[in-house]
């Protein structure tokens, strides 16, 4: 096969295709059939890349030389000029200094990093994080500068409103908004939290965002500071993150010797500073509120709202509390502007969203895509479908709080509004594939189990009811489940949600409700067949030994019990009294003859 | 504004002075899942390499990219060509991208991305 000499990346997103890139992906094809180039060019496709003005958009690796505004004529002169004798054709180019997709350069011609959009992401994986020459010379700080002496503290929060960005931390409740209130609230003393406490099972979006560019975060807390007229910032990150934490140190230290932080910023009036302070990963102290009094020194445990923290937080204080990633896209908004984040994304959401990509799938890893990215593009065209051929289930979005959705919802495209509908969230990003070797009944019980564990106990539902859940969902993984159990279920589910305090009470029962919507009928196989389809459950199988057995004694020698008893060169038999269904047998027999049903 | 830029300039400068001009630029992940994976043994051995007299390379850490399954991840850049990835980077396989990458400039196809 003949070496492939050029990778193109054609925008696939319907601004683009309103332009008639689809045209443009024909033309290219007959082009390059005409001049014998078929062979040595690929082509990808790309979601969205950003500049739906300059649409359609073309990007030729190696090199990155972009090409905007194209038209089908022009697709010969690039072919005839670029691709056959490298000569890039100047005329169309087009050089933007932007701040995203930096990683396109390195990684564009990866597949899995074809569909991406990279903004909170945007220095991960290409710059030292514990080097702050490597931020400032891909424009580090200018945002900063460009607030403190362009813009007034109204312009910047009306900058962000206009952006429609949306809190990362999974409930969606616009930023912009939030920061107007807290503005408007009267000082002088605010303060600024970043909530880095993340404590999804599964999820590690913050922590890879921090460690791997930790000053977007501090520069989007200035920037936040600066807005609400605080002079206060606190990183509020859990202590299981060593790294993180290390980055963090060393990045603030770096921004305060650059006069990033400190008196008198940039020489301007505005003075701010930072610190950390770290969590002993409770997963409640995510909640807003339960987070506000660990920093105060008392135990983390929600509380009412109203008032809600922008009007009385941390010591009664007016308070703007962001997740990770959204203060990881204030610079960006900053400098690029609010209309152009504004123009990625659905109708509701804006811009993009990372997400930790786990579980049944070829490949896990961080992606950050722009809302409105199919959740099948997510599984099958970033993540590479399920591996040993083994068939997708489902897709559980936002950890312990979020819900399983099924194959007829992976075209659900992805924004707060329609995961919600689809009976999910979207959650802080956890996102991990289940294929048909799971069981949907034991996957609940996990969530619950988690989650009972992680309730704060203030509330009588979330700590009894998760508890009752919990063993309810037990019994029935164990084939001790009893009719109307699944009911029941349903019963002290809705009953959580509608009488718990916080986010962690009213979304707990989130897992066992919407795999009892999706998946009754395996609920229905464990409690009145006793069978797990799944083969998950081992209360639920047994192991016997059929005719195939030619008495080797290979089983007998594995049984960790001496449950299997048989004279050598006979068939075997495997007492169930003494059977603890470890399946180790069934391992390791080479005559199939140990059945599991 | 003049504030920043000239700070951004002395940056690059120093960045520079750094050798980051070298004809191979090597990014090596350092985030706590990569290290978990193994590339603080991996970044050693490049770190070794260089005071043992490697020249014409400049050396530096990233976090992590995202491509998890496939860590500890190493880029090798050269300007003008598509960037090299290699994953699943073994102290082993450090050694060889040293003796046959960098020094030859034979690439080692079987361990891209």
């Amino acid at each position: 096969m003949p070496k492939i000499q050029f990778k193109i990346t054609l925008c696939d997103a319907p601004s683009c295709i309103h332009k008639h890139s689809k045209q443009i992906r024909q033309a290219l094809d007959k082009e390059l059939e005409k001049q014998g180039l078929k062979e040595k060019v690929s082509i990808h496709l790309s979601g969205c890349l950003g500049m739906c003005a300059k649409g359609p958009i073309m990007i030729v690796n190696p090199g990155y030389v972009m090409y905007g505004n194209l038209t089908e004529n022009d697709v010969p002169e690039i072919v005839q000029a670029h691709l056959k004798h490298n000569k890039p054709v100047a005329r169309l180019v087009i050089g933007e200094d932007h701040l995203y997709n930096r990683f396109f350069r390195i990684f564009g011609d990866v597949d899995f990093f074809g569909k991406q959009m990279r903004i909170a992401l945007r220095n991960c994986g290409i710059i030292d994080p514990e080097n702050i020459d490597d931020y400032l010379s891909l424009r580090g700080y200018e945002a900063l500068a460009k607030a403190l002496t362009e813009m007034t503290p109204e312009q910047v929060v009306a900058e962000i409103k206009k952006s429609g960005l949306r809190g990362r931390g999974g409930a969606g409740f616009p930023t912009g908004m939030k920061w107007e209130f807290t503005a408007k609230q009267p000082g002088p003393e605010k303060y600024v939290i970043c909530n880095a406490d993340e404590g999804d099972p599964g999820a590690f979006m913050d922590r890879s965002a921090i460690e791997g560019d930790p000053h977007t975060v501090i520069e989007g807390m200035i920037i936040g500071g600066y807005a609400i007229g605080a002079s206060k910032g606190i990183i509020y990150i859990r202590a299981e993150y060593p790294l993180a934490i290390k980055r963090l140190e060393k990045a603030i230290a770096a921004a305060r010797e650059n006069g990033f932080l400190g008196t008198n910023i940039l020489g301007s009036n505005f003075s701010y500073d930072i610190e950390i302070r770290l969590g002993a990963g409770a997963f409640v102290c995510g909640e807003e509120t339960a987070l506000i009094h660990s920093i105060e020194g008392s135990r983390g445990m929600p509380r009412p709202r109203p008032p809600f923290p922008s009007v009385s937080g941390l010591f009664g204080k007016p308070t703007l509390i962001n997740n990770v990633e959204t203060w990881a896209n204030i610079p960006v908004i900053l400098l690029d502007g609010g209309a152009w984040f504004a123009g990625i994304g659905t109708a509701t959401s804006k811009g993009t969203k990372v997400f930790a990509l786990a579980g049944k799938v070829r490949n896990t890893g961080l992606v950050e895509v722009p809302m409105g990215t199919t959740l099948r593009e997510i599984v099958f065209d970033i993540g590479g479908g399920i591996p040993n051929d083994r068939k997708f289930k489902a897709i559980q979005t936002g950890g312990p709080s979020g819900g399983c959705l099924p194959e007829q919802y992976l075209d659900t495209p992805i924004d707060y509004e329609s995961l919600a509908k689809a009976g999910s969230i979207m959650g802080s990003g956890g996102m991990i594939v289940i294929d048909e070797d799971s069981c949907m009944v034991n996957l609940a019980r996990f969530f619950i189990e988690f989650t009972q564990d992680e309730s704060c106990g203030k509330c009588t539902p979330c700590r009894e009811g998760t508890k009752r859940m919990l063993e309810i969902l037990t019994r029935i993984t164990e084939g001790k489940g009893q009719p109307g159990d699944i009911e029941k279920l349903e019963r002290l589910g809705t009953m959580i949600k509608k009488s718990s305090l916080c986010g962690l009470g009213q979304s707990a029962p989130n897992p066992v409700l919407s795999t009892i919507k999706n998946f009754r009928e395996e609920y229905e196989e464990h409690i009145y067949q006793k069978k797990c389809r799944a083969g998950v459950c081992s209360s639920l199988l047994s192991y016997t030994i059929n005719d195939n057995c030619v008495g080797c004694g290979a089983c007998k020698r594995v049984c960790p019990v001496d449950a299997i008893e048989g004279t050598r060169k006979e068939k075997h038999r495997i007492d169930q009294n003494k059977c603890i269904k470890c399946g180790q047998c069934y391992q390791t027999c080479k005559f199939s003859a140990i059945t599991r049903a | 504004m003049d504030i920043i830029k000239r700070k951004r300039a002395q940056a690059v400068a120093r960045i520079i002075s750094k050798g980051y001009l070298s004809t191979k630029r090597v990014y090596v992940g350092m985030a706590t899942c990569e290290i978990a994976a193994g590339s603080k043994e991996v970044m050693d051995i490049f770190r070794q390499a260089i005071a043992n007299g490697l020249t014409d390379v400049y050396l530096s850490q990233k976090g992590c990219a995202g491509r998890c399954n496939l860590e500890p991840t190493v880029e090798v850049v050269e300007e003008g060509k598509i960037p090299y990835k290699y994953g699943k980077v073994t102290p082993q396989r450090a050694k060889d991208i040293i003796e046959k990458h960098l020094k030859k400039g034979e690439v080692i196809r079987e361990w891209l991305i």
